[in-house]
């Protein structure tokens, strides 16, 4: 493979055929990278300089071929008035309480990309693209509509009113999709080389399918049109989304990231015989693999995600703050010897 | 009484709280044995919690219906216990997530199909520390305790608890089942938990079969 890393990041997302590469879409600080970089959590959820130096440390400690920023998802539901449970040294921070109660008027906070955490994150790209831009894909991290709307009602409620009301819950969904658009449109500002929209309740784990497309969808399409092909936009959903890889590929995504719950050649076979060239990103066991796995453990996930038709390998989502180093340098080792 | 079942049976599968509020009544006023009703609404979320694990119906539903079995419990259950016979008491567990996680529903899920398996279940919620696990275990005198974990962080507390009921000296007290997404049995069995309950319907069979009661 002749090109770096970055070049065949940036080419998968494009849907070329540059090579293979190792990133991982969701979270990958874990408390050795902080003892590495010196940088830990809290204060890398919070401030810009330890939130880029923590990230960094995926190019430069394990071989990563992106970094990205941030860490939790709580960033918009902050800004939109939610209370935050800070996780201390060793947790992300978490929602303690839901700002709205479903039937109250969502109201879009002015100046959303200058409060509340955004101008670290944004500061954070910045420093990415001054450090580590040139060996790695800097990646903004935003959270998909459906996933803030159920930050800003509660999960349960959210749920159970996507069945029996799905208007009552509308409004949320789309004060969510204009702030994921103000936000997106400022991670581009700040030099980011690819955005990845993080729906994790778009989950058919969550959600059926019929509700997907009716409120989750829509929305993610809305803010990757508004976007213009500026940069690479990558979805990332939890869970085994089967029966919607195609409906993930119509948002206009430029490349879907599974968990390895997914039957990624199926997806693929029908992907064909529609004609649609998304690329997939997949899709290593953070649990099964990287935690409780062997190095050997990985390389065979590696493996598999190459042979089912993997376009990049990543962790199936978030990874846990307790795996070890070794286990991430060897997802990066095993997909350079593909 | 078969169409007063077919109700009590109907509102669960359409996930009507409503419905199966109105036929927990009906099923009162007739006089229907409150366990052949617990039963019928029992069957519904079992037969919905099949079509879940192929797909077919997803998580809205099972909490829709979930709220549908509580409701129509809540009448059914005095009837219950006016008809209960002695040395039929449901067996006590109790059931929570694990301190630092506040994930629900998975949790819930299990509960609701524990209750609708004849378990006497004591629901503590989310962010349960493992001294209070243990304080409500001995209270209501229970045979098991259930610990959901969702995040790869909290996972760890769940050891915590079997820990902290071994320094207590009251570990073989308690059958410790332990689930949650970022569970596997391997993790169940490194910890020295007695089970490892994949999903609601797992945890059930699980929970059966160690009471030797399947």
């Amino acid at each position: 493979m002749g090109k770096t890393t970055k070049e065949r990041v940036l080419g998968a997302l494009r849907g070329e055929k540059e090579g293979i590469a190792a990133i991982s879409v969701c979270q990958y600080a874990t408390y050795e990278l902080m003892e590495k970089t010196g940088a830990y959590w809290p204060e890398a959820h919070y401030e810009a300089e330890p939130m880029a130096k923590l990230a960094a440390g995926g190019a430069t400690v394990i071989g990563l071929g992106a970094v990205r920023v941030p860490y939790c998802q709580t960033v918009e539901a902050e800004i939109y008035g939610a209370k935050i449970k800070d996780g201390g040294k060793t947790h992300i921070p978490s929602i303690a309480e839901h700002p709205y109660k479903i039937g109250d008027e969502p109201e879009i906070p002015e100046d959303f990309v200058n409060k509340g955490r955004i101008p670290a994150v944004l500061e954070a790209i910045r420093i990415l693209k001054r450090d580590v831009g040139d060996k790695a894909v800097v990646m903004g991290s935003i959270v998909g509509p459906f996933s803030v709307a159920a930050n800003l009602v509660g999960i349960s409620a959210l749920l159970k009113a996507s069945l029996k009301k799905p208007d009552s819950i509308v409004p949320y969904i789309e004060a969510a999709t204009e702030t994921a658009i103000q936000y997106a449109e400022a991670v581009i500002e700040a030099g980011a080389d690819a955005l990845v929209i993080e729906d994790m309740m778009a989950s058919l784990d969550m959600i059926s399918p019929r509700t997907y497309r009716a409120l989750a969808a829509p929305y993610e399409q809305r803010v990757i049109a508004a976007l213009g092909k500026r940069i690479p936009v990558i979805v990332h959903i939890c869970g085994k989304l089967d029966q919607v890889m195609l409906d993930i590929a119509a948002t206009g995504a430029d490349a879907i990231s599974v968990e390895s719950a997914v039957d990624i050649p199926a997806a693929r076979k029908k992907f064909d015989e529609a004609g649609v060239k998304t690329p997939i990103i997949g899709a290593v066991h953070p649990i099964k693999a990287l935690l409780e796995g062997t190095p050997e453990d990985v390389a065979a996930a590696v493996r598999k995600s190459a042979e089912d038709g993997a376009a990049l390998i990543s962790p199936d989502c978030a990874v846990a703050p307790n795996t070890p180093l070794k286990q991430l340098i060897a997802m990066v080792e095993a997909t350079e010897q593909l | 009484m078969a169409d007063v079942l077919g109700k009590l049976k109907g509102a669960i599968l359409e996930f009507d709280e409503d419905a199966a509020l109105e036929a927990a009544k009906e099923a009162v006023a007739e006089g229907v044995d409150p366990v052949k009703a617990i039963g019928a609404l029992a069957e519904g979320l079992n037969e919905l919690g099949e079509a879940f694990e192929k797909m077919e119906v997803f998580l809205p539903e099972i909490m829709l219906a979930s709220d549908a079995f509580k409701a129509a419990l809540e009448i059914l259950e005095p009837e219950l216990k006016k008809t209960h016979k002695e040395g039929e008491k449901a067996i006590p567990v109790v059931i929570g997530t694990i301190q630092g996680d506040v994930h629900q529903v998975g949790k819930d899920m299990v509960a609701t199909f524990l209750t609708t398996a004849g378990f006497d279940v004591h629901d503590l919620g989310v962010d349960v520390a493992p001294s209070r696990f243990l304080e409500e275990a001995k209270k209501i005198d229970a045979k098991i305790i259930a610990v959901a974990a969702l995040m790869s962080t909290t996972r760890p507390v769940q050891k915590d608890l079997i820990d902290f009921l071994e320094a207590k000296g009251v570990r073989d007290n308690y059958i410790v089942l332990v689930g949650g997404g970022v569970v596997t049995q391997e993790w169940a069995d490194e910890i020295k938990a007695d089970g490892y309950g994949q999903d609601a319907i797992a945890t059930v069979e699980i929970a059966k079969k160690l009471l030797h009661v399947a």
